[in-house]
């Protein structure tokens, strides 16, 4: 019993790392622009995708996965500051200020398609060159501590970089007070597309390394952006400290009803916990609790 | 360019023939949209194509799912992508009930019915929560957790192999040996669809429901609840969408967890973007560009289908954001309407006399509002600190202090928009500290904000008929009939994009004047008014008070203004009442004067 709780635990933790990586990447988007990705789940994929290209070779070295992982985050990165381009551009001019939520749906839909019709329904696998490691006496493939590392080693370059930085703070001051932003001198576009070149590296160095775990097929995509989402509203939406507790925890629950109801039901909870944190406590747990208007 | 001016005497009302009553410019948008579906729902039976027959069929229920969305997007504001869920809910209720109990397919319309409206209850809840993006994600993850749900519970829905049907007197060509059944039925439903939309849109509902989605708190001020207009508008949306969900297995003959997948959740959204949001004609188009043109053109590549979908609402949202219809419309009217002006003569409209000397109204000592050691804090902020205020019936009140004084907070406790911590607040001997700010609003309590809530998606005359909606029934002047009526036929369709700032502020207090509340709550009404507009404002405030009875809380910072208007002033500093009293007792106030150093602006 407590080696199957054992084994719950730390995959959740594993699996919550990844929607962590998620959230920490919609986080960097959100509060600069005010943008919320719907996107960010199929670039994770595309991720996933650059290193089933590489398996697809053969089986790859320790030094070229290393060499290769860098390429996947530029790739993506470049991939997400176009996409983050075209999503800005009409909010120049009109004022339906709510067109990115049609407009990143729409880029989800149409990468998932690309995909489908490249690669068909059927997912892809990819392998990496690390053993499994023994955790409570049972083998824990290694992409889920990977992503465990790989979310701590991310949440420092970011608080290091939105905190230190010049152009880091600059991207801060922007989720503070856009106008005020724009009146000091800040070039705000330029701005919100560095912002979205960081997701990009954050997701598609994410996706690469638990490409392993996860079943790269056209339609996992919408699955990783609603539960990186419900990990960033567990947490608390634009906080990075709440997304690295948010995942965690959406991480296990979702392992503990796998195991209890069956995967069938993984996203039905996933719903359930989605919309009871909404109703009772929309803040999420290191958010702010958003003004009213009057 | 050319300017309209209200005339001074009220016209003979004249008579809108029915239709214009009820549909008012829509109608020719209506009449198209049924001519559409009616073509192209009964033509290709009469010329004996199945194919074309099968494809039209379809077409024409994802148009009412695609009316329903265009409701429940721009009539409601609501962000819902699981609309295709509670399609599927419908169609699997109305399924199950048929194949697995027995049940006569009547029945299961029945059934599968109530299942779609038990959706639409379930999407309403996280509604009155959260909204757009929030409320798009959770509404996706229902449409992501249908299919699979289908799947995991296949005792009830036979799983991955779905339930078949037959309905085959539907399709055989009956009706004048020409027409199936089933083809007739779909024509009647879409055209019934539609045409309950445009009601709806111009209905007493679907105003409440536009300014709820606009704007919350203007809503609220008027008297409506925004959480009791979503649920109706999920309700609404869902039984819609839920009619659609019964006739697709009878059109289909098979329902199984593929036939709702995440694609028509999309399909229906996207529709309603690239045909043109908020347009009756919107989501003919949508669809027939959607999904149509790829299953045509591009039959066999069935998946090229979601990159259309994806293309095409990129390209609309860059290039049209108001879609394909909503585009034409613009165009239309841009050509119609370049330059029109519109110029408001208020008290003409009011049926006040010009020139006739105003009768001032004896002064009553009745107190109409009164705080009792009213506080409120934000945190380690005091922003109302143990405030007594009285306000007598019948009297202009100026509230007037410094920016962070208070005079707002106070504004917003009594108009409900913020709740007291401490202390009582009592309008007409009613105690109302604890009500909600609509319900205050219907206890004839109007308030007009810092910035003219005027309603962009609304005509001229809809803008202030929303006051009128929300009229207090106590009142014991009412605004003559003649004078309404007038209004409405010079104000007519106009946008609000003829009216500049000034008079913006000037149509929100007719709307306001025409909810005829008793008291009136206004929130720097003169910021924006050049110097005559606020000379002819202070003219407006007197004429109500004295020919209607109205009594005004006025926060202000100008001080001439106030001055020369109010009957009495109370005077706020860091949350604390400093004075209170009538014009020439506050400005001799020692306090006061301490404040304010012989300046004519706060």
């Amino acid at each position: 019993m407590i080696e199957e709780l054992g084994i719950i635990f730390v995959r959740g933790v594993g699996l919550g790392a990844i929607f962590t990586l998620i959230a920490l990447s919609f986080n960097v988007v959100q509060s600069s622009s005010g943008i919320l990705n719907f996107a960010q789940g199929n670039m994770f994929v595309l991720g996933g995708f650059i290193a089933f290209m590489i398996s697809a070779q053969g089986d790859p070295s320790r030094l070229m996965w290393f060499a290769i992982l860098p390429v996947a985050g530029i790739a993506i990165a470049l991939l997400l500051t176009f996409q983050g381009w075209v999503t800005l551009l009409p909010l120049r001019f009109s004022t339906q200020q709510n067109s990115w939520i049609i407009t990143t749906m729409a880029a989800s839909t149409i990468i998932g398609a690309v995909m489908l019709l490249l690669k068909g329904p059927w997912a892809q696998t990819a392998s990496a060159p690390f053993e499994p490691f023994n955790i409570f006496g049972t083998r824990t493939p290694a992409p889920y501590i990977m992503a465990m590392i790989a979310c701590v080693v991310w949440y420092v370059v970011l608080r290091w970089f939105l905190t230190k930085t010049l152009t880091g703070l600059a991207i801060s001051a922007l989720s503070q007070d856009l106008e005020a932003a724009r009146a000091a001198g800040l070039k705000v576009r330029r701005l919100q597309l560095i912002a979205f070149a960081i997701s990009g590296l954050v997701i598609g160095t994410a996706g690469y390394i638990v490409a392993p775990i996860i079943s790269i097929a056209a339609d996992t995509g919408i699955k990783y952006v609603l539960n990186g989402f419900i990990a960033s509203v567990v947490g608390g939406m634009g906080s990075d400290i709440g997304a690295m507790v948010g995942g965690p925890l959406v991480g296990v629950l979702t392992m503990f009803a796998i195991y209890e109801f069956g995967g069938h039901f993984q996203n039905v909870v996933s719903l359930l916990v989605l919309v009871l944190v909404l109703m009772f406590v929309p803040e999420g747990l290191f958010g702010r609790a958003r003004a009213r208007r009057v | 360019m050319s300017a309209v001016t209200l005339p001074n005497q009220p016209a003979a009302p004249a008579r809108q023939s029915w239709i214009q009553a009820r549909f008012g410019s829509d109608f020719r948008e209506l009449l198209i949209g049924a001519i559409l579906i009616a073509a192209t729902g009964l033509i290709p039976d009469i010329a004996n194509s199945s194919y074309w027959t099968h494809a039209f069929e379809l077409v024409n229920i994802f148009i009412i799912a695609s009316i329903c969305q265009n409701l429940l997007l721009v009539d409601a504001g609501q962000t819902s992508f699981g609309m295709g869920a509670i399609f599927g809910l419908a169609g699997y209720g109305a399924a199950i009930a048929n194949t697995m109990h027995g049940v006569s397919y009547t029945w299961s319309i029945v059934l599968g019915l109530l299942a779609s409206l038990a959706g639409g209850v379930l999407f309403a809840l996280p509604a009155l929560r959260v909204q757009h993006f929030y409320l798009g994600f959770v509404t996706l993850s229902a449409a992501v957790v249908l299919p699979e749900l289908a799947m995991a519970f296949n005792t009830y829905t036979n799983g991955i192999i779905g339930i078949s049907l037959q309905f085959d007197e539907m399709h055989k060509r009956t009706i004048f040996g020409m027409i199936s059944p089933l083809s007739l039925v779909v024509v009647v439903v879409t055209i019934a669809v539609l045409v309950i939309h445009a009601l709806i849109h111009r209905s007493l509902l679907g105003r409440r429901m536009r300014i709820a989605a606009e704007s919350p708190e203007a809503a609220q001020a008027l008297g409506v609840s925004p959480g009791m207009m979503r649920f109706i508008a999920f309700l609404v949306a869902g039984v819609g969408t839920g009619i659609a969900g019964v006739i697709y297995p009878v059109i289909v003959g098979f329902v199984g967890p593929t036939s709702f997948s995440l694609d028509i959740s999309i399909l229906f959204f996207f529709a309603v973007i690239v045909g043109g949001r908020g347009t009756l004609l919107g989501p003919i188009i949508g669809v027939w560009i959607l999904y149509l043109l790829p299953n045509i053109l591009l039959a066999e590549f069935v998946n090229w289908r979601l990159i259309a979908y994806g293309v095409a609402a990129l390209l609309i949202m860059i290039l049209m954001p108001d879609g394909i219809v909503g585009g034409f419309n613009n165009w239309r009217r841009k050509k119609r309407s370049a330059g029109q002006r519109l110029d408001l003569n208020v008290a003409a409209v009011l049926g006040t006399q010009q020139g006739a000397p105003a009768e001032h109204a004896p002064k009553s000592d009745q107190v109409l509002v009164e705080v009792k050691q009213g506080r409120k804090t934000f945190g380690k902020v005091v922003a109302v600190d143990n405030a007594d205020l009285v306000v007598k019936v019948g009297e202009i009140h100026g509230l007037v202090g410094a920016n962070g004084s208070g005079k707002t907070s106070l504004l917003n406790v009594l108009s409900g928009f913020s709740r007291l911590d401490a202390g009582s607040l009592h309008v007409d001997g009613v105690d109302i500290t604890r009500l909600s700010p609509h319900r205050i609003a219907r206890l004839g309590i109007g308030r007009t904000f810092q910035t003219p809530r005027i309603f962009g998606n609304m005509s001229l005359w809809e803008n202030i008929q929303i006051g009128r909606d929300a009229r207090f029934s106590g009142s014991k002047t009412p605004i003559p009939e003649a004078s309404v009526e007038m209004l409405r036929q010079t104000l007519g369709e106009g946008s609000p994009d003829w009216v500049p700032h000034g008079q913006r502020r000037l149509l929100e207090v007719m709307r306001v004047a025409l909810q005829e509340s008793k008291l009136l709550l206004l929130d720097e009404p003169a910021a924006g008014l050049s110097p005559e507009e606020r000379k002819q404002f202070g003219a407006l405030l007197r004429q109500l008070r004295d020919q209607y009875g109205k009594t005004f809380v006025l926060v202000e910072h100008d001080l001439d203004l106030v001055w020369g208007v109010a009957d009495r002033i109370t005077v706020m500093d860091a949350g604390r009442i400093v004075a209170s009293g009538t014009p020439e007792e506050v400005a001799k106030d020692p306090a006061v004067r301490h404040m304010f150093i012989e300046s004519s602006h706060a």
